[in-house]
């Protein structure tokens, strides 16, 4: 009997993230043991505890209005909003390099959708330049703790992010060669962007499709295609995990800090544009048929932007918050 | 205004959805430590409302990183709390502003209404 409310309770601790389980767990153990002992069965209060669960994990990530310590805070804030630029880009770069495939065989009509794909393109530009501004000095400081043989606690993260972007930068060039804009057709090289770049947003992002709710046309794909359709998502979870990871554990300085708030505040902003460039696009073309048509997928990809988008934003706005207590 | 143990009149105020739950914690260790289901029983008996275990721990947690209450040692897994001074202060200052918008609309309702 009591082997089995301590499951129950067990069961109800998985909720919360693992710190708050090692600060918390034994003594909530212990009052939901109680609280089973006096009422047995109650709805609410596993609601309750789930509740209480997520919103611990929120906080964990910055997100919520439960103040972490300053540099932690700015840390887990920074965290969340990589991740959540990752899942931006992942939907974003898919829909972009559908339609910069569209552009190698014809510039679209309609004013609309050239002025978003162009601003979708400057934004694409602009935060890749931020993540590459990001991410050279993280590196440095992460090369130089392991130099120093003082970041042995990075090395987990740091191998994840490693073996993510390898897998993702090999298997996306390998893949670009099925793109459909190569074969030295006449029309293609007229696009918007060089006809490399678009190809190998196409293979990087191929995941992202309608495809998955169609069983019977994914199966026609070649094998490799679809294994490479399973293996890159995973692939980037993995770089983000992995980065996440290395911004959560970095010995940070003040002023990498204040620095890195500043990029992902710009990044929003280029989020923000590019969303909007997008949105442009699905009003201007809609379900007309074309090169630039717009599917329910594309739809799916603006929401999950869109809430890429606040997720990111709340979280730079508590870490710029917490940034100037930091250290 | 700040209290005697130099706690912010708002700092009740910024709990938001927790300031109930917070407040509630704070009355009932202001007579000694308590533990996790002893507070639940206490708060219960004094104010009919039964705490759920995740928003006691949701507002614990929250009152233990702003300082209010601590936690002692245990030598079993029921770790209780106490109030600290600047959870005193907070307190004090939180049921001090309820007591003047509660004084305020039982005056009016007086005025107004005929009630007492």
């Amino acid at each position: 009997m009591i082997g089995g409310a301590e499951r129950r309770a067990a069961r109800l601790l998985r909720w919360y993230p693992p710190t708050w389980r090692a600060r918390y767990g034994d003594e909530f153990t212990e009052l939901l043991l109680a609280e089973f002992a006096e009422r047995p069965r109650s709805w609410r209060r596993a609601g309750d505890v789930a509740r209480g669960g997520l919103l611990a994990r929120l906080t964990g990530a910055g997100l919520t209005g439960h103040e972490l310590e300053p540099s932690e805070q700015v840390r887990a804030g920074l965290a969340t909003a990589v991740c959540s630029l990752a899942a931006f880009l992942a939907f974003g770069i898919a829909m972009w390099a559908q339609l910069t495939v569209g552009w190698e065989w014809a510039a679209p009509s309609a004013t609309a959708t050239r002025v978003g794909m162009v601003a979708m393109s400057a934004a694409a530009l602009l935060l890749t330049v931020l993540v590459v501004l990001a991410v050279l000095p993280l590196a440095v400081a992460a090369a130089g703790g392991i130099v120093r043989g003082r970041a042995r606690h990075l090395h987990g993260p740091l191998l994840l992010a490693v073996a993510g972007a390898v897998v993702l930068a090999v298997g996306s060039h390998h893949f670009q060669n099925a793109w459909p804009g190569t074969g030295g057709h006449s029309w293609a090289q007229q696009g918007l962007v060089p006809g490399g770049v678009a190809a190998f947003s196409w293979a990087a992002t191929l995941s992202v499709s309608s495809y998955w709710a169609h069983p019977a046309a994914l199966a026609a794909f070649p094998a490799a295609e679809v294994a490479w359709m399973v293996v890159s998502p995973l692939a980037l979870v993995a770089l983000v995990v992995g980065v996440a990871g290395t911004i959560r554990r970095l010995d940070w300085s003040p002023r990498l800090l204040r620095y890195e708030a500043w990029l992902v505040s710009a990044a929003a902003v280029g989020m923000t544009v590019f969303l909007a460039g997008g949105c442009c696009w699905v009003l201007a073309e809609g379900s007309r048929p074309g090169l630039f048509h717009a599917g329910a997928i594309d739809v799916v990809s603006l929401a999950v932007m869109m809430l890429a988008l606040f997720v990111a934003r709340r979280a730079t706005g508590r870490a710029w918050k917490s940034v100037q207590g930091a250290h | 205004m700040t209290d005697v143990a130099g706690a912010k009149d708002n700092t009740l105020g910024t709990f938001g959805r927790y300031a109930g739950p917070a407040t509630l914690i704070l009355s009932s260790l202001a007579d000694g430590p308590k533990h996790g289901y002893a507070l639940t029983k206490d708060v219960e008996a004094f104010a009919g409302v039964r705490l759920a275990p995740g928003t006691l721990y949701e507002a614990l947690s929250r009152l233990e990183g702003q300082g209010l209450i601590e936690a002692l040692d245990s030598d079993d897994r029921r770790r209780p709390y106490r109030l600290t001074a600047a959870g005193a202060g907070a307190l004090k200052a939180h049921l001090n502003d309820q007591r003047r918008v509660a004084d305020v609309g039982l005056r009016r309702l007086a005025t107004g209404w005929g009630a007492s």
